[in-house]
């Protein structure tokens, strides 16, 4: 005898189709943000992305874009399965089921689902993550710091996820059940959701909206500091928000009006036009969303090309083979050394260039940090250190015939750029850090020589002023800097034997990474403070990883030979790298997902109107069009809208760092373009499949025609 | 059995209000087979969505079997659906994941009473309304006039007070459509059944007792039948004839 229970199990079993939607959405959308959390809280990234730092951020910033697509695109495909769902309760309702009969038989199933599909999604997902991981370290690149170390507190974010969802689509269940009219429960499957209408000015208002929010966003900060003395909260972001606003009135002009006028041909397309314009509210939704993800994954893939080129262009642009520098107090190889070991793996040398210099305290401004993020800007004696060159060893170095007039100084930048961020443009004195003698100086400008900026960032001194200031300091504070080329053909085993016989010859007090100045320690302890660089809060480098990424971006004497660094780029950066690359293939996973999901619900709510066509004799030619017009709408307008902001957000990012483009960031911006053809390509077949799959779902059989 | 008295109810679109039945007054006696027709937007499936409980109407008054309608719960008015109404729809609402027996047995499931009792009725009923062949097939391999009478024999399973069918022909062929038909005069004769039928066809109209003519949200006239039903066909159609002219 059959019972109610029995009846909602064989409706659900029959039911199925439909639920495959929403199992399928809420699995992608638990395994994709389990394997994002698993990524964002791994040792092995958290290790290599320093605390604060930009990459580090941009992580965190493209997850929350991630969640919050996977958050709507979840919520979409649960109303999706409402919908059909609908008409079941509604028979149901009215043949006598009182809602509180139908609850506890829908919230059991609904609870099912979601259960079950996340917690596939999340036993996914942690595989998922090693396996991509695991084919990265195969066909990419793989090194010891690479080996994925899991800390299974991500699963705390996916477990809040899925609670997320599963309260939606609670509270989703609970609001149909609620409807007071059987009838509305009953229709609410062929319900159309008209977006509500906005004039033809939408469109351009949200472009201009779009570009006003970048700019909003991006300088706010530095405006809210200048005029608040204050660290900027993070809801400034919100001055991002008619980014958002903009773009959510350029898909309603889409969807609503489309970009081509249609008053020369007012019925062409028609049919496609009115299909998406009532269902507006879930196609707006979803292109949005998908357009956030598309920006989100070419974001993250950008940073691939961006640094990859940037350290080739940099690697490429350095005047010399070799290039080190050493404090006096270490005893490194010196020339013959050099050129005997270079010698053993068939290497000569030429051009070989060495100079002294010395490391100086520099006054200047500093921002003091109060209470509430508030700061007050404060004058220091020695805000800093600074490393010099006289000038004639500035002109033995660089070939550059230059004059420093005396009290004065220049800071080295890099031979494409107008300004260094990481030089004191401003110090007025200069101190000798053994004796305390000072001499009153002025900055004059820019000299522009690659390989003493970067790692280092050396000043120039004239020679009299230079000679005066560094009598009596310790070899502590003296050094040498020595650059020389290869004679023919070079070798990486004899830069790899040299990097770490240079490494192995220094001692334990030099090991500490390039952010830790010895003047600002000086200073610090001097008012009876701890400097920050002796505190946990500083991450370390160690001698015993010198393959490490870290050690080769941060020590505080990392030498620059030029086969070394390009041979190993990829091994330096490979967390970084993977990382990015990562997300971005989530964020596009995710976005892919919400397209086809999107055009799997075109054709679950216009089966009548298609077979209206049909009867109305449309041939099969005819449906298939306006099949590809409503698919080519959900993939094309995120896809071209997203990797076009985010090409031109790239552009301003570029720009704004001086103001310019050099030539290396002009030639990442075209590897950008190519990558965002490759990512086009890819789109379009996944679009190909899926207006394949909407034709057979629909019944649309071309090869009848 | 039923009364309607004084039924008024408006739909709403915007801040604009748009009256449908403006103080309907009827009556439908036991076992009396009664049709209700008019023209597009005079108020017919409204009037028996507010019979149904599907929708709330502003005033007036239902009684069905003595009891009053209006101002009950959503508990009650479940029970009343489920037990002293049976419902005939125009796309048959039946449920696309259960066989032929099956869906007629849903109110009874819905109840929680699937007796021994229940399952012999159901089989009577599907033998009554010729559709045995069909019993363990799904909707979507039966034919539109069969999955109306399974719609038919599953307004039937609780033994009803009275059936609503709401343009039971309306998706049918004529050949089909008089099986409907058939299906319940048969219901009517060997049930006891009493039928409230909102309708277009003045074919299938022609075999009620019966005729309410619903103009504008009020009764226009009522036609009984007194004699053969073609006579009753074509005083309908004069009937309808004279009430578009009215319009006209």
């Amino acid at each position: 005898m059959m019972t109610m229970k029995d009846l909602e199990n064989k409706l659900q079993k029959a039911s199925r189709k439909q639920a495959a939607l929403y199992l399928l959405c809420n699995f992608v959308s638990l395994m994709l943000i389990t394997a994002y959390a698993a990524i964002l809280f791994s040792p092995t990234i958290l290790n290599v992305l320093p605390e604060g730092g930009d990459s580090r951020k941009q992580l965190y910033a493209i997850f929350v874009m991630a969640l919050f697509g996977c958050v709507i695109f979840t919520i979409y495909a649960a109303s999706l399965f409402f919908r059909k769902k609908s008409r079941q309760l509604g028979i149901l309702m009215a043949l006598g089921a009182s809602k509180k009969r139908l609850a506890p038989g829908l919230f059991r199933e609904v609870a099912l689902l979601s259960g079950v599909s996340s917690l596939a999604g999340i036993a996914a997902g942690i595989p998922f993550v090693l396996l991509l991981w695991k084919l990265f370290r195969l066909f990419i690149v793989d090194t010891g710091e690479m080996a994925l170390v899991i800390n299974f507190k991500c699963l705390f974010v996916s477990a809040a996820f899925y609670l997320l969802v599963s309260a939606c689509a609670c509270i989703m269940a609970y609001q149909y059940l609620r409807k007071t009219n059987i009838l509305d429960v009953v229709q609410e499957e062929h319900k159309n959701e008209p977006v509500k209408e906005l004039g033809r000015w939408c469109g351009p208002l949200g472009i201009v909206l779009i570009f006003a929010g970048a700019v909003a966003g991006y300088y706010s900060g530095s405006l809210y500091m200048k005029f608040l003395q204050a660290y900027p909260p993070a809801w400034l972001n919100i001055t991002y928000a008619p980014v958002f606003i903009g773009l959510y009135l350029v898909m309603i002009h889409t969807v609503i009006h489309g970009w081509v006028s249609h008053k020369k041909k007012p019925y062409k397309n028609i049919i496609s036009r009115s299909m998406m314009k009532f269902q507006g509210k879930q196609t707006v939704n979803s292109l949005i969303v998908s357009t956030v993800l598309i920006a989100g994954g070419c974001f993250a893939i950008f940073y691939v090309p961006v640094l990859a080129t940037g350290q080739m262009v940099n690697i490429n642009n350095n005047e010399y083979d070799y290039a080190y520098y050493y404090r006096a107090d270490q005893e490194v190889p010196q020339k013959q050394e050099v050129t005997e070991l270079a010698g053993t793996y068939g290497v000569s040398l030429k051009d070989w260039q060495d100079c002294p210099y010395i490391t100086l305290g520099m006054d200047g401004y500093e921002e003091i940090q109060g209470e509430n993020d508030s700061f007050h800007v404060e004058y220091s004696p020695l805000v800093g250190g600074g490393d010099f060159l006289s000038e004639s060893s500035y002109r033995k170095m660089t070939g550059q015939d230059i004059t420093v007039p005396p009290k004065s100084y220049y800071a080295v930048t890099g031979v494409e750029s107008s300004y260094n961020l990481f030089t004191n443009s401003n110090a007025t004195k200069l101190t000798n850090m053994i004796t305390r003698e000072t001499i009153d100086v002025e900055f004059k400008d820019y000299l522009h020589f690659n390989l003493m900026t970067g790692n280092k960032n050396f000043y120039v001194l004239n020679d009299q002023d230079y000679e005066k200031i560094s009598k009596n300091l310790t070899p502590v504070w003296n050094g040498s800097l020595v650059y020389f080329n290869v004679d023919g053909k070079d070798s990486y085993d004899f830069a790899d034997t040299f990097f770490h016989t240079f490494v192995d010859s220094f001692g334990p007090e030099c090991e500490y990474p390039r952010y830790y100045d010895p003047v600002r320690k000086i200073a610090e302890e001097e008012k009876g403070l701890i400097y920050w660089g002796d505190t946990d809060q500083m991450t370390p480098v160690s001698y015993e990883e010198t393959d490490s990424s870290d050690f080769r971006l941060y020590w505080a004497y990392m030498p620059q030979f030029r086969i070394l660094d390009r041979n190993d780029f990829m091994t330096t950066f490979s967390v970084y790298l993977m990382a990015f690359i990562f997300v971005a293939l989530i964020c596009f996973a995710a976005a892919i997902v919400i397209g086809y999901t999107r055009c799997q619900a075109i054709a679950l709510n216009n089966r009548y109107v298609f077979d209206d066509l049909k009867r109305l004799g449309g041939p099969p030619a005819f449906l298939s069009t306006e099949v590809r017009r409503q698919c080519l709408i959900v993939f094309r307008i995120p896809a071209v809208t997203g990797m076009t902001l985010m090409t031109l957000v790239y552009m301003l990012l570029l720009y704004a760092n001086d103001n310019r483009l050099s030539s290396g960031e002009l030639y990442s911006l075209l590897i950008c373009l190519g990558v965002l053809a490759v990512i086009a390509v890819i789109l379009f077949f996944i679009y190909r499949y899926t207006v394949h799959r909407v034709e057979s779902d629909l019944g649309i059989n071309k090869t009848n025609s | 059995m039923l009364y309607v008295k004084n039924l008024q109810k408006s739909y709403s679109i915007g801040k604009k209000s748009y009256p449908v039945l403006k103080g309907v007054d009827l009556s439908v006696a036991k076992g009396e087979f009664v049709a209700v027709m008019g023209p597009s937007g005079s108020g017919k499936s409204t009037l028996l969505n507010c019979i149904s409980c599907y929708i709330p109407f502003e005033d007036g008054k239902i009684t069905l079997g003595g009891q009053e309608l209006k101002g009950m719960n959503e508990n009650q008015l479940a029970k009343i659906r489920n037990e002293k109404l049976g419902f005939v729809f125009q796309d048959f609402m039946l449920l696309d994941g259960l066989t032929i027996r099956e869906n007629i047995l849903v109110p009874r499931i819905i109840q929680g009473n699937v007796s021994h009792d229940a399952e012999e009725l159901a089989d009577r009923l599907i033998d009554l309304f010729g559709i045995s062949h069909i019993r363990g097939k799904y909707p979507a391999e039966v034919s539109g006039g069969e999955r109306q009478r399974t719609a038919v024999a599953r307004s039937l399973i609780n033994q009803p007070l009275i059936i609503l069918a709401d343009e039971p022909t309306g998706n049918l062929d004529s050949k089909s459509s008089r099986t409907v038909i058939e299906a319940f005069e048969n219901a009517r004769s060997q049930m006891d059944a009493t039928i409230f039928m909102v309708t277009h066809d003045s074919f299938s109209a022609s075999f009620c007792d019966r005729v309410v003519l619903l103009k504008d949200g009020t009764v226009y006239r009522q036609l009984e039948k007194n004699g053969r039903r073609s006579a009753f066909h074509d005083l309908l159609l004069d009937a309808i004839k004279e009430m578009s002219g009215d319009e006209s």
